[in-house]
């Protein structure tokens, strides 16, 4: 993220030479991203990255009809082994999108579910995951 | 911390099957869940029966996952009541409902629902989410409910089965928030099969779409659970609870640094 973006500088009015600077951080970022992995039971479907943003998009439209489904939503990577899947989406839409991934339970006759890793504004978050660290 | 407790995992007889959700559920997160045995009186004289032993279903209970605590499994009996016989059992102190750590019902008609809500002594009410709510919610019964301690149960699994039953189990929910303004709901899986389940975070955000806010939507699986499983210990002994726990070695941690207390905790 850019650090100018979204900060508001405030001039100090007083003419003298402060010792403080005052930054204020207003806007939340603008995006939300999901990492979540798609679970079978057993031997499930095989799925491409297009498969499975359609599916993601069926879910939404589902839950949430017309306006769901036409949510600014990215697919930023796919691993068609184990399934798991990298989500971006504007953050107004994370709750949308969440709870339409919680509520998903088939994919073409294959019961499946989604498993939601993790979720954070930020991309570098996802490189690693706090809750399997070896803390010994 | 609040952990996390799901108490409605479906009771089957298949082992294997039952220990495969056990095991999910701590993969997801869950600190403490419950096996639900639900019983429905189908003649006159049946019996409640006893609860499976939670001992003999692992020889080592799975860990928690981001906790190296196990998991802990409690037994809980559910009463589907459609005639105020039915909930004789539980006026009484009955032997065979001791056996369980929480005791909910399930009342099928409005008077059963004001009798469950004023009167009859258990922990959980459920709600019903799989047809159009038979009644209206009232104030004065969800009211009483909520000074006596009661809870009330949305289960979500049939929300992931079909579309039909979603709409019942939002449009159920938000009537029942209307009245109760988020106060005593527990959201709880009623799993048959580990893939119902859900983590707890998901189902904090489920919680928002059925008009909880955050805090409450994550006490609807966390703390309000523990209030629950509480409350099932105070209906077994007498007035309350009270646990003491040794605080073991205060000066030692006071010498260490800050950041190392942190991880520990």
């Amino acid at each position: 993220m850019d650090p100018m973006h979204g900060r508001m500088r405030e001039q100090p009015k007083l003419a003298g030479p402060t010792s403080y600077e005052r930054i204020v951080l207003k806007n939340p970022s603008e995006h939300h991203y999901m990492k979540v992995q798609l679970e079978f039971n057993g031997e499930g479907a095989q799925l491409s990255a297009t498969q499975f943003k359609l599916l993601v998009v069926s879910a939404l439209k589902n839950l949430h009809g017309e306006v769901g489904s036409s949510l600014p939503l990215d697919l930023l990577s796919f691993d068609e082994k184990t399934l798991c899947a990298v989500l971006r989406v504007c953050s107004r839409g994370l709750v949308k999108l969440w709870s339409s991934l919680t509520l998903l339970g088939h994919y073409k006759n294959h019961e499946c579910s989604i498993r939601v890793i993790q979720t954070s504004p930020f991309l570098l978050a996802l490189a690693g995951n706090s809750r399997e660290l070896d803390l010994e | 911390m609040a952990v996390f407790v799901d108490l409605n995992i479906t009771n089957c007889k298949d082992v294997k099957k039952l220990q495969n959700m056990i095991e999910m559920a701590a993969h997801l997160g869950y600190s403490t869940v419950a096996i639900n045995h639900v019983f429905e009186f189908e003649s006159k004289k049946m019996e409640i029966g006893k609860p499976i032993s939670t001992k003999e279903l692992f020889s080592t209970l799975p860990t928690v996952q981001g906790k190296s605590i196990p998991i802990k499994i409690l037994t809980r009996l559910t009463i589907i009541a459609s005639d105020p016989s039915h909930c004789n059992v539980l006026r009484s102190t009955s032997p065979s409902t001791r056996l369980y750590d929480i005791v909910a019902v399930f009342p099928k008609t409005e008077k059963l629902f004001h009798a469950a809500c004023t009167s009859i002594d258990v922990d959980l009410i459920c709600i019903n989410v799989t047809e159009k709510a038979p009644f209206f919610f009232r104030r004065p019964p969800i009211n009483a409910a909520i000074q006596r301690g009661i809870f009330f149960e949305l289960v979500y699994t049939p929300a992931i089965k079909d579309s039909t039953l979603r709409r019942y189990t939002i449009s159920n929910a938000l009537s029942l928030m209307q009245v109760c303004k988020g106060k005593n709901i527990i959201i709880s899986s009623g799993a048959e099969r580990a893939l119902e389940m859900r983590g707890p975070y998901d189902i904090a955000t489920l919680g928002l779409l059925f008009g909880l806010t955050e805090g409450v939507a994550k006490a609807a699986v966390s703390t309000n659970c523990r209030s629950a499983v509480l409350h099932g210990e105070t209906r077994k002994t007498a007035f309350g609870v009270v646990y003491t726990v040794k605080k073991t070695c205060l000066e030692e941690e006071e010498a260490e640094p800050v950041c190392k207390k942190a991880k520990k905790s």
